[in-house]
């Protein structure tokens, strides 16, 4: 879509979040209550087709416009599954299909399929237990398996939203077409869309933790007058930044790429960049709001807790640099500026 | 939200860039491995008139200058690329490289005709150095307060004061040095003026300060009744500080922020050997995406600027986790070169390599500008103060 096509949808997007994913919604989903009318709002504005083509009911928008949509997700804790679901119709469409309407989710592991069943097991699969389907890549084959078809082990993650364990025991699949990424290249597309989201969530935090800066009045005086406070933000503010700057150059990346390999370096170079900096974007944002930002009532934890979650999501730190560093380990030293240089994995 | 947003937009160094980049690191793949190693390690502290004389050849100083003072009129994006391959490939580039940062901008930007032409010339042909005199006993991050003073007199000026930490001086042929020329120490912003002084003129003397790694990269420059042609005046009396001021904002993001060590990261992967630990390469896995961010900030940042815009607090935030990352990395690198190198040859020569690094680490978050003034910028960036 266009610049002026995109940036209306995300602003009609931004005000909507804005006024319906407000603390209470979010905090009934951490008590387990599945928002049924914001998903069917959701849907209705078309958001989870976003980048499934047109000639298949979607908005006909790109990977990039997908990715920016969910950094807006991010940016307020959206507590549905709308970052996995628009990718997983993103995949669907471009292995073929026509995705259907309700919540999705991609489970991507250790799996076998055998004709038309699967079998396998994968842990912490984002919003399993309120998905209507499941999303899979094994080989090149893209197979969608209705939740019916599944066992789901509810395994809340730590910002309360309903993760699962699930397992597939000769589960019949209700969709299977060639998959236009591997399944390795998928892992590496959701790892892109955590670090979107993680990026929406960083530039809440600090707008959070400076507007609170101002009012915060103590020994007589906005907390904001303080040094030392001053000081701390600015920090939060480098790593919020770098957060930014990381996951916007890889979706950026992969999109020019294109959908099979593009920004295949940049996309883990954020997703570890982003998930690295993710305490002490935490740490600094929780200590300049004191006992507050600490407490339940405060929304300052719906993204810290997301932040701590996100970064194991589909890689962390730990699983991102070891496959940048075993690749720039095995070309040796003298390629390591012209990798960095053309943000790529050296050859 | 009241709070400005941070905003990076990934940028595409353009295709020209990009060109100039595979010539520059033709020439280096040459010249580099000539280079005593461990000048190719100081590579922005070692200066080397003979290596910037062939670079001024090629043209790559003052690239983006007028062609007429010698420059090549190309993009400050082009400059970019030959700043950043100079640092990847650890090229000597210190004699050259503030004439081609910051002295000749500035002289481009506020200097007479005359100041031109008979110094940018020489700056491009890699022929003529140039070093910063701002700070002063008393006055460092607050540099309103220097007291060096220029006394009108008959055909220009007479010099008395202390400049220190001047880097180069004793190599070097200028100092643009900012004085008072009127008013009081007292009136801060008011009343500075920067001089263009040869380093040889009479009454000026240079002292070797060593800094803690040993080297003689300092000096002390006091001036005792110099006498400075009003020739030399840069700009108008009295317009100093708005002089210095741009002069600082220019280039805060640039690669030499987060790349002045990069040695480092290029001789851990060599001691780590081809297949490192796991935790081994997961360490210098996230090392090497932490610099990748930096560049995409600093490259973000070069495209806004191209763009005509200003984005002082990103330039700001690109200088503070760049300079702390280089801080960190020698200690980073060491701890894990020291439980997983996998050849004691290279070790040996990486811990040498990891203690000078280690040494060199304090400076880059005090030069132009500290850790805590950029986060003054920062904060008042965000409306804080
Ligand atoms: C390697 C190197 C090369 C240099 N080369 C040159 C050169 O060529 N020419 C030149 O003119 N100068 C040069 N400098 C000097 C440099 O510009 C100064 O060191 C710098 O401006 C800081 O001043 P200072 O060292 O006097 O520290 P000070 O200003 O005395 O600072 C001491 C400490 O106080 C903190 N501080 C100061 N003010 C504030 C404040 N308002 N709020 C909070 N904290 C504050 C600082 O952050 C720092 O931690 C060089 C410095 C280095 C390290």
């Amino acid at each position: 879509m266009d610049k002026e096509t995109r940036d209306m949808l995300l602003e009609t997007a931004g005000r909507f979040f804005t006024e319906r994913c407000d603390r209470a919604v979010v905090n009934n989903v951490e008590k387990g209550v599945w928002p049924a009318d914001l998903w069917k709002e959701i849907e209705e504005m078309g958001l989870p087709l976003i980048a499934v083509a047109e000639d298949k009911g979607g908005v006909g928008g790109t990977l990039a416009d997908m990715l920016a949509l969910l950094r807006l997700a991010g940016e307020h804790a959206v507590p549905v599954p709308l970052a996995e679901t628009a990718l997983s119709n993103l995949l669907i469409g471009a292995a073929g299909g026509t995705p259907k309407p309700g919540p999705a989710t991609l489970a991507l592991g250790d799996l076998k399929l055998s004709g038309n069943r699967l079998s396998g097991k994968v842990a912490r699969v984002p919003f399993a237990t309120v998905v209507q389907r499941f999303v899979v890549v094994v080989d090149r084959t893209l197979v969608v398996v209705p939740a019916s078809g599944a066992r789901v082990e509810s395994t809340p993650s730590h910002a309360g939203e309903p993760y699962g364990q699930v397992s597939f025991d000769n589960a019949t699949v209700e969709f299977s077409g060639a998959s236009a990424v591997s399944a390795e290249r998928a892992f590496e597309l959701a790892a892109l869309m955590r670090s979107m989201q993680m990026a929406g969530a960083g530039d809440r935090i600090l707008a959070t933790a400076a507007e609170y800066s101002k009012q915060r009045v103590q020994f007589g005086k906005p907390i904001s007058t303080f040094q030392a406070i001053q000081h701390m933000l600015a920090e939060l503010a480098s790593c919020v930044a770098a957060t930014i700057a990381s996951a916007e150059a890889a979706s950026r990346d992969a999109d020019e790429g294109g959908l099979e390999a593009g920004g295949r370096f940049s996309i883990a170079a954020a997703k570890s960049q982003c998930s690295d900096f993710a305490h002490r974007i935490a740490a600094i944002s929780h200590q300049s709001m004191g006992a507050m930002g600490f407490t339940h009532e405060h929304i300052l934890h719906h993204y810290t807790r997301r932040l701590w979650v996100w970064r194991r999501d589909f890689g962390s730190e730990s699983f991102w640099g070891e496959k940048i560093g075993a690749a720039y380990a095995k070309a040796g030293p003298d390629m390591l500026w012209e990798g960095l240089s053309a943000s790529r994995y050296p050859t | 939200m009241s709070i400005p947003k941070l905003e990076f937009p990934p940028f595409h160094l353009p295709p020209e860039a990009e060109a100039l980049r595979l010539d520059v690191r033709a020439f280096l793949k040459d010249i580099v491995p000539k280079i005593k190693t461990e000048d190719r390690f100081a590579s922005w502290n070692t200066a080397s008139p003979e290596f910037s004389r062939a670079l001024g050849k090629k043209g790559w100083i003052g690239i983006t200058w007028p062609k007429q003072y010698g420059g090549s009129e190309k993009s400050f994006l082009e400059r970019y690329v030959v700043t950043e391959e100079l640092l990847g490939n650890g090229a000597p580039a210190g004699a050259h490289w503030v004439a081609d940062r910051q002295s000749g901008p500035l002289l481009l930007r506020f200097g007479s005709e005359e100041q031109r032409q008979a110094i940018l010339p020489r700056i491009t042909a890699g022929e003529c150095f140039f070093s910063i005199g701002m700070s002063e006993p008393d006055s460092g991050s607050d540099l309103a307060s220097v007291r060096t003073r220029a006394e009108p007199v008959p055909g220009g000026f007479r010099v008395n004061g202390t400049k220190v930490w001047t880097s180069g001086a004793h190599r070097n042929h200028y100092c643009i040095t900012l004085v008072r020329t009127s008013g009081q120490h007292g009136d801060r912003h008011k009343g500075l003026s920067q001089l263009l002084v040869d380093l040889k003129t009479p009454g000026v003397t240079i002292r070797p300060i060593i800094n803690l790694a040993g080297r003689h990269d300092w000096n002390e420059v006091t001036f005792n009744d110099a006498f400075i042609p009003e020739s030399c005046l840069i700009g108008n009396e009295g317009d100093g500080w708005l002089q210095v001021t741009s002069e600082l904002a220019f280039e805060r993001s640039g690669p030499e922020r987060f790349m002045q060590n990069f040695y480092v990261l290029r001789e851990l992967v060599r001691v780590l050997g081809r297949n490192p630990s796991g935790r081994a390469a997961s360490i210098l896995g996230r090392l090497i995406a932490r610099l990748w961010t930096l560049r995409q900030m600093s490259v973000a940042v070069a495209g806004m600027m191209q763009g005509g815009k200003s984005p002082a607090i990103e330039a700001a935030l690109v200088k503070d986790l760049g300079t702390i990352y280089q801080q960190d990395l020698p200690e980073v690198a060491r701890v894990i070169a020291e439980s997983d190198a996998t050849t004691d040859d290279d070790m040996a020569d990486f811990l040498d390599i990891a203690q000078y690094a280690t040494m060199m680490a304090p400076s880059y978050t005090i030069q132009g500008g500290t850790t805590q003034v950029l986060r003054g910028i920062v904060a008042r960036g965000l409306g804080l103060r």
